[in-house]
């Protein structure tokens, strides 16, 4: 029965890295850690059962030509409400991300393999990236809000904590703590979006979000509820693909391992985003001021990306914002409508910059191979940069871009700062209502001060 | 500005000269040469200046004391050791009663032996509460002292027995601190310099974090040799003039909170016209630093961004080094722009501190807001009573007649050994342990020589990597013989390969070659060199297109959506099967490469690109040729076939990747050095000069250049076509030794692989090694020099067949052709400062691996060109990385010089720079007398003879029967032929 074949398929797809993440991260948990070689061997067997399981599926439901499936294996909990439900809709954009995923994940488990040989965090490493694989794979194929949130969710706790891989050095916990902040904005909007939908449509079914155009009508999402759902999903797009005004985080990213690197900023999660953003075309289309700016966002993204990468002096720095560039694009694309080419792209970016970043420490070794070969060293010009505008501009524009847009520290001004004022000064409001209310003395402003130290 | 300093030079240069010996030396990473990170403490004993060094630069000395435990647990170290070096340093002290606990040998050597944890305030609180502390004895007793633990047994209630027992020690010695008084507070070890430091000990504000990201940014885009795609603007006026040329805009004052005051700053300098010597002048005197605080001042100002200041001077001293030979780079430059940063960042931290008086007093105000240490309290000073009334077996009723002038006397005494200390002595005996096994090797084993003239010779480079190759290849051929020297085989020129865009220097670091020459293709098909050619070029104008339009948005957006998915075939290639990519790469290689090249020797008159001359004239191939059979010996003993083979490793993902290759040759390839030698020597009208001196080479020899590439041990011949009839039938035989020889190094190399299983077939070792050089994901692709700990110089037949496991460079001297000590010296100036940098690179990069090392690969980003960076964003990263030394044994180098002990002295107080590293123990230095075979050891003293204290094992047959299955460090044994093998295949 080709329906039971697929469902199954799926399942063990995504089930297979989930295991996985139990196995590793239970181990870790009742400290009975697996040794380097069981926990290698192990993650290379679940990746390898998830890239075939779901590179079948494709493969099936491609040869079968049926339209949109939404796979349903039961509740997780029910209500008057509506329970949730564990739901994967599958066609051929989420078959075909989640097998392309299932490759690239299974490349990189390989390549981590030997490259954390003997590294102590070893174990933690491989949970966290079979919570990040069972995260990417649940998004892929949500069919329903809540399963979507979740998976949203291990991608970006995952990311955080492999961005804090190294957490002996005080460097990469504070990049991880500012990323995690990032995401949690993102999760915000992206919560309320669901509730917003659960609210307006009565479901909280994805197949009317992502289904087609005439489904999203029929459930009454148009006009402003559209736009504001829509608008919150592109906030969370947003701060997951580092689109601006949240790119800041994305070259702080850069502190963990080569490979979480690469298969986070080049490869999967910077296009998370985007892909939700493709499956969520139908309600895009029904609130054309969220399309407008999304192609802004998308197009002040890779405008400001191309410009930055090509002062950055170091190779992951320089890799990050061509990434983005291309996510930029990938952002615009949608927003035209372009879904086939932004699907390609998509596709098409992730496995290229992968490559790229896996082997970003050759650098050196590939630009002598080129210098070599050309038979001298590549002139570097600013090219029209250099020609167009005055002395005075390029100056700022390369300050502008070797300061990385200022992006820091404007959001440092204009929400960290305000952000740790308010919070001190509920500080002080509670002391001072306990105070009140326990009649004890108040306490004074500069014992408060000494607190927050 | 420049030439306005040219004229008045200002004592700061001077003074900025002088620093930058603190900083650590090592150039652009592409050309990794090793170096002695401490160079600036050379001129103290090795012991001190490690101590010193760590001090100042936040760095450890030696191990952590719990690894020498570690050590002593598994016999690296023996206890016997630890008990004669003790007996060697307290001399007439030993003997001597302290505190009335007993000889003060017996203290020190219990205390050493078993250590006393550190712990303090909080920790030792929590210790003595929620450990087992009170409740039991050491479990880690020596002998002496377990006959307490022995009389507890015989009671009723051991363990309620022992509880009590312990808890009145710990009553009586803190009854015993007690009566003794208190002790004055610490003076605080080091004293803030910095207006950053006292900032941050008295508020907690760290204004380093906030200006390294710009300044890093800054600095890595000023020196960027050709990452960046559009160079920055101004750089022709020095770095800071270029700085002040771009952060003088509004726009900079946006960088950060901190940086507000940034541009008036900027605008300042430059409307005074300030040179940056000026500016930095000028930045002090607004800080409040007096002239006579300037030396610790900016030495503490260049040491919090170490890496990146000492990449800035290495390029201000040898710019000839770099691509971007257009740069103007001072260090001087850096310090104003630094110091720009700092004072703008101070302002905006004086208002967040509520400070509004002016920079120059900040230090002042913020000195009377320290607060001071507290003295140790009673439970610290009792804690390690404690431990030493348990490691000496005392009872709790000795320690409570402790008096008050007892009590001060132990104090002393701990103060004498403290931690440091006692990981100093511990690190002593632990190199003790080491050389002496090298010294009962030496001494026990028997010469070998050979009954018949060698069918073949082979000359080496001096590596410690080719220790064991050199071993394979005796023991496959036994009738050949093997030397060793310097890789680059004394010819020191600018090499351009007929495929490299640009010559690169193939010599030791210290010397600038005059020579340039050229590899050029010999092809007698012109129409296949030219097509080859061409392809070479498409393929890296196709590469570089790709390379650049893949950060571009458009080029970039069309590549990625119609080629993108494209990447996955060599990904997965290269990731999971990286041998077949290996051969794949290969192939590929073989098709676009020169098929036949010569290299052009013979001088001519045209201009070379780089040096004075293209080539070298007849009489200095003479010399170079001349030099080389001096050296080694090998003079008029010249068998039909000389092979000389130099080294160099090419790896993957690698940043690394130089370090691996040739320090003689300035981590550069040896190959073409060997080429040049055997093409000299094979040139008739060098052998007629020769000849003319008196040093016939016969007409029937023939020498071959070769290299090894000491990852995936391929071996390359040079000039195949040229060797005479005669002699093929001889270069068969030598290349099929050679092609076994090669396998069962990489099978022995293999055995520290961690993830090759113990019980490796020889025959899947080389593949192994093959795959290891072309995998993107491996971050060792091999163990470069780790684990040197000896050199050898001397002839081969006192090492041939002895087993030193890959850690010993090994140089071909003859002490009997060397009656004035000329060769020896000439050898040692140009070997000890090579393999001692080694060396002290590995001790020093393995015994502090984030502070002198550069920590682990994983995160590594090449930053510049120029180096690697942790993560986003750090200081440029020197030294070697992990995973390139973590099986090391950071021991201080051991070289062993075969000749008599007066000629020895004599040539080492000839070179000053040797006879520093031998005086302050940088080196040990030992004789191995040529004639009675006695080994003695250069003491403070003079000459020791050595007595061997543990015999040579003997192992039969070949070298695999003695290292096979087994992992870790393995001692020298003698490996003798099976009579019967060797007959076999002779």
């Amino acid at each position: 029965v080709p329906g039971l074949s697929l469902a199954w398929l799926v399942l063990v797809g995504v089930g297979s890295p989930a295991i996985l993440f139990a196995v590793l991260g239970g181990g870790s948990l009742l400290n009975r850690r697996l040794s380097e070689r069981w926990t290698g061997s192990l993650a290379a067997a679940s990746m390898l059962i998830a890239c075939a399981a779901l590179m079948s599926a494709f493969l099936i439901f491609s040869a079968t030509g049926t339209g949109p499936r939404l796979l349903s294996y039961g509740d997780w909990s029910t209500s008057r409400e509506g329970g949730i439900a564990l739901e994967f809709l599958v066609d051929r954009k989420s078959l075909g991300f989640a097998a392309l995923a299932a490759v690239i994940a299974g490349v990189v488990a390989a390549f981590s393999n030997r490259y954390l040989h003997r590294e102590p965090g070893y174990n933690r490493y491989f949970a966290l990236l079979a919570m990040f694989v069972t995260g990417m794979l649940l998004v892929a194929l949500a069919g329903n809000v809540e399963v979507l949130f979740v998976g949203w969710e291990l991608v970006g706790l995952s990311s955080a904590l492999l961005v804090g891989f190294f957490h002996e050095r005080p460097a990469p916990v504070s990049n991880a703590l500012r990323v995690f902040a990032v995401y949690r904005i993102s999760d915000a909007a992206m919560l309320s979006a669901a509730v917003l939908l659960r609210h307006v449509a009565g479901t909280d079914s994805l197949s009317l979000l992502f289904g087609g155009a005439q489904a999203a009508t029929a459930a009454g999402l148009s006009g402003a509820n559209a736009t504001i759902i829509a608008v919150l999903l592109i906030v969370a797009v947003a701060g997951k693909s580092a689109l601006l005004p949240f790119s800041g985080w994305l070259p702080r990213a850069m502190e963990g391992p080569t490979p979480s690197s690469a298969v986070y900023y080049g490869s999967l999660s910077i296009h998370a985003g985007c892909f939700l953003l493709l499956r969520s075309a139908p309600l895009l289309e029904q609130a054309p001021a969220a399309r407008v700016l999304a192609g802004v966002l998308g197009s002040a993204t890779a405008l400001f990306a191309a410009v930055t990468t090509r002062v950055q002096s170091d190779v992951k720095s320089s890799l990050a914002y061509a990434s983005l560039t291309q996510v930029g694009i990938i952002v615009v694309e949608i927003a035209v409508g372009w879904y086939r080419i932004a699907f390609l792209h998509l596709a098409g970016h992730a496995c290229f910059r992968l490559l790229q970043f896996l082997s970003a420490p050759n650098v050196l070794h590939d630009l002598h191979g080129m210098e070599n070969a050309m038979g001298d060293r590549p002139s570097r010009s600013a090219g029209w940069f250099q020609t167009l505008v005055s002395n005075r501009m390029r100056r700022d524009l390369f300050l502008f871009a070797l300061e990385r847009g200022f992006l820091d520290s404007v959001v440092d001004r204009v929400a960290v700062e305000p952000f740790m004022r308010a919070a001190r000064r509920l500080t002080r409001l509670d002391a001072w209502l306990c105070g009140a209310v326990l009649s004890l003395r108040p306490m004074t402003i500069e014992a408060m001060r000494d607190q927050d130290e | 500005m420049i030439t306005n300093d040219a004229i008045a030079p200002h004592a700061l240069a001077a003074l900025i000269d002088r620093l930058a010996h603190l900083l650590p030396a090592q150039g652009p990473i592409s050309i990794f040469i090793h170096h002695n990170p401490l160079h600036a403490f050379e001129d103290l004993p090795f012991e001190e200046a490690v101590e010193r060094a760590a001090e100042r630069l936040g760095c450890e000395p030696f191990l952590a004391e719990a690894r020498y435990r570690d050590k002593l647990a598994t016999g690296r170290i023996l206890a016997s050791d630890v008990a004669a070096l003790l007996d060697q340093q307290l001399g007439p002290r030993a003997a001597e009663n302290v505190a009335a606990i007993g000889s003060r040998f017996d203290l020190w050597r219990a205390i050493v032996l078993h250590g006393i944890p550190a712990a303090a305030g909080r920790e030792l609180s929590w210790i003595l509460e929620e450990t087992t502390a009170l409740s039991h004895f050491r479990r880690d007793l020596p002998a002496n002292a377990r006959l307490t633990s022995a009389t507890l047994r015989e009671q009723d209630d051991p363990a309620g027995e022992e509880r009590r027992a312990v808890r009145r020690l710990w009553d009586a010695c803190l009854l015993a601190v007690g009566r003794a008084g208190a002790l004055a507070a610490p003076a605080t070890a080091a004293a803030p310099i910095r207006h950053r430091d006292w900032l941050r000990a008295v508020s907690g504000l760290d204004i380093d974090s906030w200006i390294h990201p710009s300044l890093i940014r800054f600095l890595a885009g000023y020196l960027d040799q050709g990452l960046a795609h559009w160079p920055m603007p101004e750089r022709n006026r020095g770095i800071h003039g270029c700085f002040l040329e771009i952060y003088r805009s509004s726009l900079a004052a946006r960088s950060g909170a901190w940086a507000r005051r940034l541009p008036h700053l900027v605008n300042d300098d430059s409307a005074a016209e300030r040179s940056a010597l000026e500016s930095i002048a000028n930045s002090l005197d607004r800080l409040g630093v007096g002239e006579d605080e300037y030396e610790a001042y900016l030495a503490a100002e260049l040491l919090a961004l170490r890496g990146w200041s000492g990449i800035v001077r290495q390029i201000e001293e040898r710019p000839d080094r770099v691509p971007a030979r257009d740069l103007t780079v001072t260090l001087r430059g850096y310090l104003a722009v630094r110091l720009l940063c700092e004072r703008s960042a101070l302002a905006h931290a004086a208002r967040r501190i509520g400070y509004g008086g002016s920079l120059a007093d900040i230090r002042h105000w913020l000195r009377d807001r320290l607060t001071p240490a507290s003295p140790p309290t009673n439970l610290d000073r009792a804690w390690p009573f404690f431990h030493v009334a348990q490691l000496c077996g005392l009872d709790a009723s000795i320690v409570e007649q402790w008096t008050a002038p007892q009590v001060a006397q132990l104090e002393a005494e701990l103060g004498e050994l403290d931690a440091m200390r006692r990981r100093r002595i511990l690190h002593q005996a632990f190199e003790r342990t080491i050389r002496h096994r090298l010294y009962d090797a030496l001494v026990q084993h028997a010469p070998r020589t050979l009954s018949e003239p060698p069918a073949f010779q082979a000359v080496f480079c001096l590596d410690e990597r080719e220790e064991s190759f050199r071993r394979h290849l005796e023991e496959v051929e036994p009738a050949c013989e093997t030397f060793s020297t310097a890789g680059f085989f004394n010819v020191a020129m600018y090499h351009q390969g007929a495929s490299d865009a640009h010559p690169r220097p193939l010599c030791p670091v210290a010397i600038r070659p005059e020579h340039y020459v050229a590899e050029i293709e010999a092809d007698a098909d012109e129409l296949a060199g030219r097509s080859r050619r061409l392809q070479r070029r498409a393929a890296g104008f196709l590469g570089y297109n790709v390379h650049l339009g893949s950060r571009s948005p458009f080029r970039g957006a069309v590549l990625m959506t119609a080629f993108g998915w494209l990447a996955l075939l060599p990904l997965v290639l290269r990731v999971v099967f990286p041998w077949l990519s290996s051969r794949w790469r290969r192939v590929r290689e073989t098709s676009v490469a020169p098929a036949r090249t010569r290299l052009q020797l013979d001088r001519d008159d045209r201009v070379p690109p780089i040096g004075t001359h293209s080539g070298f004239t007849v009489r200095e191939m003479a010399a170079i040729v001349r030099r080389m059979l001096e050296d080694t010996g090998l003079r008029d003993r010249l068998s039909p076939l000389v092979l000389v083979i130099g080294h160099g490793s090419i790896s993957l993902n690698n940043p690394h990747e130089s370090a691996h290759d040739c320090g003689a040759c300035g981590g550069g390839r040896g190959g073409p050095n060997a080429r040049a030698f055997a093409q000299m020597a094979n040139d008739p009208r060098v052998r007629e000069l020769l000849a003319a001196e008196r040093l016939a080479i016969d007409a029937g020899t023939w020498f071959v250049g070769a290299q090894r590439n000491t990852c995936n041990n391929e071996v390359t011949f040079f000039d195949d076509d040229l060797v005479p009839v005669e002699c093929q039938r001889l270069v068969g035989r030598a290349k099929a030794a050679i092609d076994t020889a090669r396998r069962r190094e990489a099978h022995e190399r293999c055995r520290r692989f961690d993830a090759v299983p113990r019980w490796y077939p020889p025959l899947a070792a080389q593949a192994h090694v093959e795959g290891r050089a072309d995998d993107l994901a491996q971050p060792r692709p091999e163990y470069g020099h780790a684990t040197n700990a000896f050199c050898i110089i001397g002839r081969r037949m006192r090492t041939r067949g002895l087993f030193l496991d890959r850690r010993a460079f090994l140089v071909s001297y003859d002490p009997t052709r060397d009656d004035d000590g000329a060769i020896l010296g000439r050898i040692m100036a140009a070997v000890v400062p090579v393999v001692a940098g080694i060396n002290l690179e590995y001790y020093f990069s393995y015994v502090d691996p984030t502070g002198y090392g550069c920590g682990t690969k994983l995160p590594h980003n090449v930053a510049s060109l120029l180096g690697v960076m942790d993560g986003a964003q750090s200081d440029l990263r020197a030294g070697l990385p992990w995973q390139m030394v973590e099986i090391h044994e950071p021991a201080r180098l051991t070289i062993v010089v075969e000749g008599r002990r007066d000629r020895v002295s004599r040539v080492v107080g000839r070179d000053p720079a040797i006879d520093r590293f031998v005086r302050h123990r940088w080196i040990w230095l030992a004789c191995l007398d040529p004639e009675s075979g006695e080994l003695s050891e250069l003491r403070s003293a003079g000459f020791v003879a050595h007595t061997p204290e543990h015999a040579l094992p003997v192992v039969k047959g070949d070298s695999a029967a003695w290292y096979q299955g087994k992992r870790g460090f393995l001692s020298p044994v003698s490996i003798l032929p099976d009579a019967a093998a060797a007959g076999a295949s002779g």
